[in-house]
């Protein structure tokens, strides 16, 4: 579905991202894990057009996107939940939902499907008129995914959904995923939680300092003693 | 007279000059937590706005005298349509220091005013008020027909302009995308736009107060430096990007003048009003109004 090809991003003068290549596949979940400061972050942003590469190229169903702004990206069925939520504080739940479908005219299936939220979410239903400021941080997290799925993606972009949650809320927050996927989504997540990331996914990618250490299954790179030792916590 | 009316006579007076300092604030704010940038320009904008509308009414255009509410109109959307043009050239500025927003809104306000000198000379003109001058007298209160238009039409705009930003779900993406540029273009804003339609309404609103002034002031090229200051200084008082704090800024603004005009002397009235902004800021530096801006994490 997307393909990512020797990548280049500069965040300010960093040279954040050094010549990345690998593919997300229709209907699986892709886990990018790494330590703070490997480059996961930085390459979300540049394939949901929040930055923009130096070198390389993003092919989405074959299309280059990489000179693409966001707001044209998320058209073409990207959607995106960024790491530290940023939901709009200021606006209610309903208004940060019906945010998320900005870019769609079809208003009675956008009300339709905001109440679909609502039964995946019930805890939202329940603070629909509530600034979203005034949330909780795991609520807040379910709103920023209950948002980019209002803009009806193929493709979801999930920067860091674990961090900062209590451990309960953690769970919850990866059994969500895994439902999503089971409905068909195709996701690539980025996580410093590798050992529950790679749990889920079908597909893993080690990232180190900007570039790709480890890419297998997700199943392999448990597997593999490096990555264990390194990133699982294990021996 | 008793002294009961003359004191609501006074701020009554205060309420019509702050509803229009108000309207100038409004520009200063909204611009401000759109794009991040102080637009010291806005004075001469305001004065470019009055131009734009009281030269169709004051024949200045072939001879024209078309009606007020005409060139009202015709002066808004004039008006308007300039701040889309600003956008495009204050958006290299908004990303720079504020030393380069300083100097580079500054210029540009030096440039429109000469430009103004130019075209329609440094000298100014007064303009007659489509109302009658007969002062209207209410239960012993005195009050100027032209001042009741300015506080009238400057509440519903600033009525309108709420609804529009609460209900409408363009007014909804301006407010998302001052929170959270990035991410509000994330969710298909696009945010320049939103940008242009912020200065427009600036740009609006300060030509409606122009053009709403004009028959109580003297309308010239160097009018936009006086009340520019005044309306930043209450965008400041009520607390720089917040919608209501730029509304309940300008009307204290205007009503401490008025009163100090009233009862102190008309010579001080600017510096006690400014002191009086100074030590508010000084308690509370955010401003009257501080926008909730907490974000959890």
């Amino acid at each position: 579905m997307i393909v990512v090809e020797s990548l280049h991003t500069y965040y300010g003068n960093i040279h954040a991202v050094k010549g990345v290549s690998f593919e997300v596949k229709k209907g699986e979940i892709t886990a990018l894990v790494g330590a703070n400061g490997a480059g996961k972050s930085t390459s979300i942003k540049t394939i949901c057009g929040l930055l923009h590469p130096r070198q390389g190229r993003i092919l989405l169903n074959g299309e280059p996107i990489q000179k693409l702004e966001a707001d044209r990206i998320v058209r073409l069925g990207v959607g995106y939940v960024p790491e530290g939520r940023h939901v709009f504080p200021v606006l209610t739940v309903d208004e940060n939902l019906d945010m998320g479908a900005y870019h769609r005219s079809d208003k009675a299936q956008i009300a339709t499907d905001r109440e679909r939220m609502y039964e995946t979410f019930p805890r939202l239903r329940d603070r629909r008129k509530q600034l979203a400021g005034s949330l909780s941080g795991g609520e807040q997290q379910m709103l920023a995914i209950a948002r980019a799925l209002m803009s009806k993606p193929q493709l979801l972009l999930m920067d860091e959904p674990s961090l900062g949650l209590a451990p309960i809320v953690v769970r919850q927050v990866f059994e969500i995923i895994s439902e999503l996927n089971k409905g068909g989504l195709t996701i690539l997540l980025t996580e410093q939680n590798a050992r529950s990331a790679l749990k889920i996914a079908h597909r893993g990618i080690v990232m180190e300092t900007g570039k790709i250490r480890f890419a297998d299954t997700a199943k392999n790179l448990r597997e593999n003693p490096v990555v264990q030792q390194a990133y699982l916590g294990v021996g | 007279m008793n002294n009961t009316s003359i004191f609501i006579q006074t701020v009554i007076g205060g309420v019509g000059i702050g509803s229009l300092y108000a309207l100038i604030a409004l520009g200063y704010s909204m611009v401000y937590r759109s794009m991040g940038l102080v637009n010291f320009a806005h004075g001469s904008i305001y004065m470019v706005g009055t131009y734009f509308g009281i030269m169709w009414y004051a024949g200045l255009v072939m001879g024209l005298h078309v009606p007020y509410p005409i060139a009202f109109v015709i002066g808004v959307l004039l008006n308007g349509a300039f701040g889309v043009l600003l956008e495009r050239i204050l958006r290299p500025l908004a990303k720079l220091d504020l030393m380069f927003m300083l100097l580079g809104t500054i210029g540009l306000g030096y440039v429109l005013d000469n430009l103004f000198v130019i075209i329609f000379g440094a000298e100014g003109f007064a303009v007659r008020s489509p109302l009658p001058s007969m002062p209207l007298v209410i239960l012993g209160v005195r009050i100027q027909p032209q001042m009741l238009l300015v506080i009238g039409v400057s509440a519903i705009l600033m009525v309108a302009l709420q609804l529009f930003l609460a209900r409408t779900k363009t007014g909804k993406a301006m407010r998302a995308s001052a929170m959270d540029r990035d991410i509000a273009s994330a969710m298909g804003v696009r945010v320049n736009r939103m940008n242009a339609l912020t200065l427009a309404i600036g740009s609006g609103l300060a030509a409606a107060a122009g053009i709403l002034a004009a028959p109580i002031v003297y309308v010239n090229p160097a009018m936009g430096a006086a009340v520019g200051l005044k309306g930043f200084a209450a965008a400041i008082l009520g607390g720089l990007g917040s919608i209501p704090g730029a509304i309940a800024g300008g009307l204290i603004f205007g009503v401490l003048e008025a009163i100090s005009a009233g009862y102190i002397s008309s010579a001080y009235t600017r510096g006690i009003a400014f002191i009086v902004v100074v030590v508010v800021l000084m308690v509370k530096p955010s401003g009257i109004v501080g926008e909730i801006t907490v974000e959890k994490v």
